[in-house]
Order: structure tokens, then sequence, then C-alpha cells
């Protein structure tokens, strides 16, 4: 274990299947721009294109030669370079999450990818082996995960019951496992059968070059109004079934479970990932709802955390749980995964009193934008009565900000915050005091006539996370600052 | 309706709204004149009348703010207090807007002084708290003052 390791040589071919990948993309693109032709200019771009496609070819097999690693008892140490070196050691304990991810290639051979959070900023704050054995990643995560424990239990820092929780940590106890009634809700909320449209219609596009389609369909359509019928079952069958497909690769196979230190998530059928958060390094919980998923009673639960992968393309998935949980089944998971977390179901809402100033608090520019429209019958684009116009908009507006006066809602715990807040979309936050890094309340010259306030949080994470309200009483946005400066004594 | 938070006691230092004002003075010099030299060009060159009226509307703006600005400093000193204790910072600015920010002693990341020409002049400092995620800044501290903050 001690010795240092080349990385697995498939990933060279990895590497390799990368570039032929780019390199297609290139050609084809290229193609474009008669990349056949005989001119000079075209000469010096084939041969460009040669040289450096040899050059990434060679330095691939080069970075194999070059960067290998070593695994000790306590770090990570990694070494790159080809003309200059570097040594990067990483210990175990600054590692935050553990993520894995499986595309098709990396299935085929048995094999897998594996990277490791830390909480630094910048490059190289993860360590990634792009190519890994399974065997090989199991104990590597095995590694960092009973390093971390034996660590802090030397520290006195885990009770007994952690380290007896060392031994049995395999039994993981699984959260969520979505039915097939789930998938079908989430492909609905999600409009994924939305996405079939452009297809068909590129589809019917390409059909049409071949064919008179445009010709077929209005004789058929003048034909008999059955048939007209049945194109359109169709269409909405053939939507619907891959808006399901989509959404089963997607989330079918997910799966959220948990044992006494991590959260496990394992997704995707064809391409698979798995990642790990430590439960401890969870800064806050995000409980977010768009309008759909209200109407279906779903919810998404988002956990705040410091490590975040910027690099990845799927980054805003990377930390929410389950898109499409039931809503109560979501607060269960929450009490259950995280039982440090207490999401309460009390919250208080906004003064019946400010109802009137929150609904004209910001309108009355607008208000008297719409007299100035009627009175002085501005046109725009031969639009006669704009002013119909701008009330509508106007009336529109009032209805979201009532909405959103009435979702508003705050409460304060002993060790918690939480707010709930949105038009549409509405969000529930969640944070303890201690992982609450900053808070800051701001009061305009208005709000401070009114009594009102408004409060921001900041959460450690990677952008900082900010969290706030606005217009809540001054009562609670005083009680919060007083709330917080208690925080010290948690510590001591 | 106020709300019940104690004020931080400490304030800035008074020599603070002279130097606020100074500086400001200097800008407002130095766009006036810049605003001068424009409108004899265009007398001078006969430029279409509309820079005309942009210009003489830019220079009642200036002027009007020159005035705010003689006024300003001295609010601004008013309202701006701060406290440091071994747990937190607590700052409190704004005139019209008031804010106040509560951050931990175990949050912030560095400290730094700064000091410009007319800061050195009356002996001040200005003072910026890095945390992790914002910074914030205590402008026209005595030097003194800010270096055992610092520290």
């Amino acid at each position: 274990m001690r010795k240092i390791k080349r990385y697995h040589p498939l990933i060279m071919l990895f590497d390799i299947s990368q570039l032929i990948k780019n390199a297609i993309f290139l050609v084809i693109s290229l193609s474009m721009l008669k990349f056949a032709s005989q001119s000079s200019y075209s000469i010096i771009g084939k041969a460009l294109f040669f040289s450096i496609f040899a050059m990434s070819a060679i330095s691939i097999i080069l970075k194999w030669f070059t960067h290998k690693y070593k695994i000790d008892d306590a770090c990570f140490h990694i070494y790159n370079g080809f003309l200059s070196k570097t040594v990067q050691t990483i210990p175990f304990t600054k590692i935050q999450n553990i993520n894995r991810h499986a595309s098709l290639l990396h299935r085929i051979f048995n094999v897998t990818s594996i990277s490791f959070e830390t909480s630094m900023t910048g490059e190289g704050s993860s360590i990634k082996f792009e190519v890994i054995s399974k065997s090989e990643a199991d104990r590597m995560e095995a590694l960092v995960r009973d390093q971390l424990i034996t660590i802090k239990s030397q520290q006195g820092i885990l009770s007994e019951v952690n380290v007896l929780g060392k031994m049995n940590h395999q039994n993981r106890t699984i959260h969520f496992k979505p039915q097939k009634k789930d998938i079908i809700k989430a492909s609905l909320t999600s409009l994924s059968f939305l996405a079939c449209i452009p297809l068909l219609g590129s589809f019917f596009l390409k059909i049409n070059e071949f064919l008179d389609l445009e010709k077929i369909i209005t004789e058929i359509a003048r034909g008999s109004i059955g048939a007209v019928i049945l194109i359109i079952v169709f269409t909405i069958l053939f939507s619907a079934i891959f808006g399901i497909v989509t959404t089963y690769l997607k989330y079918g196979n997910y799966k959220i479970s948990s044992d006494d230190r991590y959260i496990h998530i394992t997704k995707g059928i064809v391409e698979q990932t798995a990642y790990s958060i430590s439960k401890e390094k969870v800064q806050a919980i995000e409980v977010k709802q768009t309008i759909m998923k209200r109407l279906l009673g779903l919810a998404e639960v988002k956990l705040t955390c410091v490590a975040d992968l910027s690099s990845e393309e799927n980054k805003h998935e990377i930390h929410s749980l389950y898109p499409y949980l039931p809503v109560q089944r979501a607060y269960e998971i929450v009490s259950e995964m995280l039982p440090s977390y207490e999401v309460s179901q009390k919250m208080s809402c906004l003064p019946k009193r400010f109802f009137w100033v929150r609904l004209i608090g910001q309108s009355w520019l607008w208000i008297i934008a719409i007299f100035l429209l009627y009175y002085n019958k501005i046109s725009f684009y031969k639009i006669e009565n704009l002013w119909v116009l701008s009330v509508i908009l106007f009336i529109f507006f009032i209805l979201l900000r009532i909405q959103g006066f009435f979702q508003t809602r705050f409460a304060l715990n002993s060790h918690f915050i939480q707010f709930k807040k949105g038009y549409l979309t509405t969000s529930l936050f969640v944070s303890k005091r201690e992982k609450i890094i900053e808070v800051s309340i701001s009061q305009s010259f208005i709000q401070r006539r009114l009594g009102l306030a408004s409060i921001t949080t900041s959460n450690r994470a990677k952008p900082i996370h900010f969290a706030g309200v606005d217009d809540v009483p001054a009562e609670f946005a005083s009680s919060v600052y007083h709330w917080y400066l208690k925080r010290q004594k948690e510590f001591n | 309706m106020n709300m019940k938070i104690n004020l931080p006691q400490q304030r800035l230092s008074r020599s603070a709204i002279r130097v606020w004002i100074i500086s400001e003075m200097i800008a407002n010099l130095i766009g006036i004149i810049i605003l001068g030299c424009l409108l004899y060009l265009h007398v001078l060159f006969a430029w279409k009348e509309w820079i005309g009226w942009v210009l003489i509307g830019i220079t009642v703006i200036s002027l009007l703010g020159t005035v705010w600005s003689c006024i300003y400093p001295f609010l601004m000193y008013k309202n701006w207090r701060y406290e440091i204790d071994s747990e937190f910072v607590q700052l409190r600015s704004g005139v019209l807007n008031e804010v106040y920010q509560l951050v931990p002693m175990t949050k912030i990341q560095a400290v730094a002084t700064n000091q410009g020409p007319l800061l050195r002049k009356y002996g001040l400092c200005s003072i910026s708290i890095e945390t992790m995620g914002s910074s914030h800044l205590i402008p026209a501290l005595p030097k003194e003052a800010a270096i055992e903050l610092r520290n």
C-alpha cells in the first residue's frame, strides 16, 4: 500500500477515446468549411490538426508514465508533471465528500471513477481518479472513512457509540427508492415530455426532405377526422413515453441511504453515479417546490455543503436529494437522516397589518406609470391601449405578491433558524446557529418607519451561500440578532 | 417602531468627518474643473446645442452633490458604530438604509489596515476585516486603535 502506484492503464484508452470524440467533432465542423479542398489554408489547417492530435496522443501516454499516486495511513500523495514535477499531499481529514461516477464505457470495462472533494477552492481542490478498478475504489473509500473515524476517536471527539458504528458501517438504512408511481409523477412535473417536441419537429423536417409529408397529412386530414385524432393521440402517447423513459434513465435507479456518518446517494441506469456526503458537513437544508411540484405534492431537498463540484456539469444536481420527493416523505427523510436537524412545521406568518404595505409598498411607481399611460394615451408599436396591458400585468404581479405574502414564514428555535419564501417557486431554508457564519440585518428608510427589516444569513459553501427574507417584523429581526449573539455559548 | 438591538458602543474618530469632507472636496473640484473645461470647449468650438444642455445638467447635479457631500459625512459619522469583543464584531452603518452586521470572531480570516495620504495626515487608518465570504470595512479609526485591533 505504501508504494507509489501508477494510475490504471485503461486511463489511456479513456483519454484517447475522449480525444477522438473531440477530434471527430472538430473534423465535422471543419468539413463544413471544405476540409477536403486543396487551398493552402486547408493544408496548413490539416497539418496543424494532425500535429496537435499526435501531440495530445503522446502526452496522454506520457501522462500515464509520469502521474503517480501513493496512499499512506493518513494522506494521499499525488505526483504530477512531466517537465516540472509537483507533489501534492492531501490528508484524509480534509476530505468532505466522495463521488463516484461510472459512464457506459466504465461499465463495459467494469471500472469506475472516483473523486474525493475537499473544501479548498481553485485547482487541485479535489483528487480525481478517472479510471480505477471497483475493488480499488472500494478499498480507498473504506480507508478514508475508517481513517477519519479512528483519528477522531483518538482525539476523543467521537463517543464510543460512533466507534461502534464503524464496525457496522456497512449497514446502511435505505430511506428512499422511487416506485413506478414516483417516476410517472416526476416525468410529469419535470415536463420532460415537452423535450420531444423539438425532436419530433426536426424528425418531421428530415422526412419532409424525402417525402412531401405536408401534402400527405393534408390529404389524410381531408379524408377523415378519425385519422387526425389518431395522429394526435399517437403524438401524445409518444411524448409521454419519451418523457417517462428519459426520467427513468435519469432517476430510475435512485437510492438514498445513510449510515451514521454519511449520506449516500446512487443514481442512474446507464451512467451510474454515487456520492456520499458527510453528515457533519451539511451546512443547511433547503426544500424547494416549483408550482408544478406543489400541485402534485412533491418537493426537492437540497443540502448545502462546503465542497462543490464546480467542474462537473451537473453541479446543481449534485447536492440535491431526489428532486421529486413526496412532501411528507421529504420531511421524514430529513429528520431520519439528519437527526440533528429538525424541521418544525409550525412557523409564524407575516402579521396582517403589513399586508397592505407589502402590496402597495414597491408598486406605487407603477401605479403612477399606469395613470400617465392612461391620460397621455401613449401608444407603442401601434398597440393603442397600452395602459390596459399594463393593468393586466400589474394585477398579475399583485396576485403574485399576495401569494408571496402568504407564503413567507419564519421561525426561530433554540438552535435553528428557518424561513420560507417565494412566489411561484417556494423555498424553505433551515440552518443551524453554529453553521451560520454571518448575520446581517438591514432596514431601509421606509422599512424603519413601518417596523420592518430584512435579514441575510450566510453559510459556508462554495461559493458562500446567502439566504434571507425581506420585510419581516423588526422584533423578529432583533431576536435573530440576539439569538446569534448567544451562539458562542454552545462551544464553551 | 425601532428594533431592540443594543447599539454598538464605539464610534469612529471625530476627524474622520474632516477627512471625508476634504476627499469629497478634492474629487468634486476635479470634476468641476473637467466640466468647466468641457463647457469652455463647447463655447469655443460651437458644439451642437444639446451637448451644452447636457453639460449644464451635469454641472447642476454635481453642484448639488457637492452640497450633499458637506452634510453627508456628519450623518455618516453619527450612524457609524462598531464594537469588537472576544466573540463578535458588531457593525452598524448606513444613513438611510441601516445595516447591522454580526460576524463571529472565529470566522475571521484576515485583518488588514490601510492608510491613504489623507488618512495618514490625520493619523487614521481604515481597517478591513475579511471573512470566508465577505469583507467588512471600518473606515477611519485612530491609528493606535486600528493597530491594536489588528493584533
